[in-house]
């Protein structure tokens, strides 16, 4: 599915280097989670995966299903099947949720919309998501709440189907009853599409309860420092982050 | 509300209004407000100048002006708002998308003279740059009175990259998500009018 290869990335802006000779291959069905504290790189790696405009990768490729998508667009890798749930999804100010559902869906696809199929698409979705269904026609992500915000995320990622999920920090700002819902939808598509692999980023083993990872990372200072079980992600959270050294556990990347 | 199409160039208003526009050619407009009335007007404009004055004659009476313009060649629209009555308010939205490597100019004034107090008087003006046009915007507020209430605020700029990054993270294309967003920018809540209904065409074949 998705194999990063030895990558060191840096900002446009600043020439800073973020994220230094990252290894990482998950396969299909996989379910990946890299922790770490902040400013280490982990949501930088989610967006270079996706393509975001502010990173360089100077060194290194990344492979999805065996051809390189750094040369490609962001909406190129998204048709691939890519999709980045965001940590903080950007307001759009005019356009309503299901314009945008309408267009990202027509382009995916290629097809035109069946709007009896897709109507009942959002509205199954925001029943699962226990979301309201006046949001659907509000602006994208304007005056919704931190909890709306993600679940909207969630209700993109069910309308659009895609093959590879990367959440970032889906988690924060969530309460526990919102993180149940949330990770419940995922869970239940997950089990629908068996091929599809997920990669976790969160700085907390909360959410690791809800999804089972087959893999935790930690990552420090750019690089993935760490690979174990979900052990690894509970033991970390009790001794901290420093008590990471650099020896590397049993892991997919070995 | 009434609906009623303007042809004329100066227009009295004595009752609430919708007013619908649509301009391909320039143009130049006074509207005299003379009753204590809610005005709206949706002014579509493609590609040529527009003028307009509007005279708040009657305490009370309240101007909303929606100005959208798509243009290619160098084209300025001029705005202003006279409050001659106190009581009296305006919210002006000008919103341009300067497709070409021409000028866009907007003068937007509000006026507020020193015995007409308890005024609204506010303005919003965006001009997006699609390609590498010189646009500009000179937001004035002549306010002699002490207690009006103003705003202005002026933005000329590309669609910001986050917003594109965020719509092309869903598979939309760059082309089709700067559609998305001039749309957003341009088309307002208004009804769907003849009117609009022209200026989205025009819209669609950027």
């Amino acid at each position: 599915m998705l194999d990063i290869n030895k990558i060191t990335v840096i900002t446009k802006d600043s020439k800073k280097e973020i994220i230094k000779d990252l290894s990482l291959k998950i396969n299909d069905g996989e379910v990946h989670a890299i922790m770490g504290p902040n400013g280490t790189g982990k949501s930088t790696l989610s967006k270079v995966i996706m393509g975001n405009y502010k990173y360089e990768l100077t060194k290194g490729d990344i492979l999805f299903n065996n051809k390189s998508i750094i040369d490609l667009e962001v909406d190129e890798r998204a048709k691939l099947g890519i999709f980045l749930a965001m940590q903080d999804p950007t307001v759009v100010d005019g356009v309503t949720n299901s314009e945008f559902l309408k267009t990202a869906t027509t382009e995916i696809t290629k097809e035109r919309i069946n709007y009896f199929d897709f109507i009942k698409g959002i509205d199954k979705c925001l029943n699962d998501l226990e979301l309201s269904e006046d949001m659907i026609h509000r602006s994208l992500n304007k005056g919704f709440s931190g909890g709306e915000k993600k679940k909207n995320e969630i209700l993109q990622l069910k309308m659009l189907k895609p093959k590879f999920i990367i959440l970032d920090e889906i988690d924060s700002g969530l309460d526990v009853d919102s993180l149940k819902i949330v990770c419940s939808n995922i869970n239940d598509y997950l089990k629908d599409n068996k091929d599809t692999s997920l990669l976790i980023i969160t700085h907390y083993p909360r959410i690791l309860e809800y999804i089972k990872p087959d893999y935790v990372h930690i990552m420090t200072d750019g690089k993935i420092k760490k690979t174990g079980d979900i052990d690894l992600a509970f033991t970390t959270e009790k001794e901290g982050y420093n008590s990471i050294n650099e020896v590397r556990g049993k892991s997919s990347n070995e | 509300m009434n609906k009623i199409d303007i042809d004329s160039k100066k227009i009295t208003i004595t009752s609430s209004k919708e007013i619908y526009i649509y301009d391909e050619d320039d143009t130049e407009r006074i509207y005299n407000i003379e009753e204590k009335v809610l005005l709206k007007i949706y002014h579509y404009n493609v590609d040529s100048n527009a003028k307009v004055i509007i005279n708040i004659n009657t305490e009370g009476a309240e101007v909303e002006y929606h100005y959208s313009t798509i243009s290619y060649k160098d084209n300025s629209f001029k705005i202003e708002v006279n409050h001659n009555r106190k009581n009296t308010i305006s919210n002006i939205y000008n919103h341009g998308v300067n497709i070409l490597n021409n000028k866009l100019h907007f003068d937007i004034s509000g006026i507020v003279k020193k015995n007409i107090k308890n005024c609204t008087c506010n303005q919003e003006n965006q001009i997006i740059n699609i390609s590498d046009g010189d646009s500009t915007i000179l937001p004035i507020l002549l306010i002699d009175n002490y207690d009006v209430s103003s705003s202005h605020s002026a933005y000329i700029g590309k669609f910001r990259e986050d917003i594109l990054f965020y719509l092309m993270s869903r598979g939309i294309s760059r082309d089709i998500s700067t559609k998305l967003l001039i749309y957003s920018l341009l088309v307002n809540d208004s009804e769907d009018s003849e009117e609009l209904i022209k200026f989205k065409n025009k819209i669609e074949n950027i």
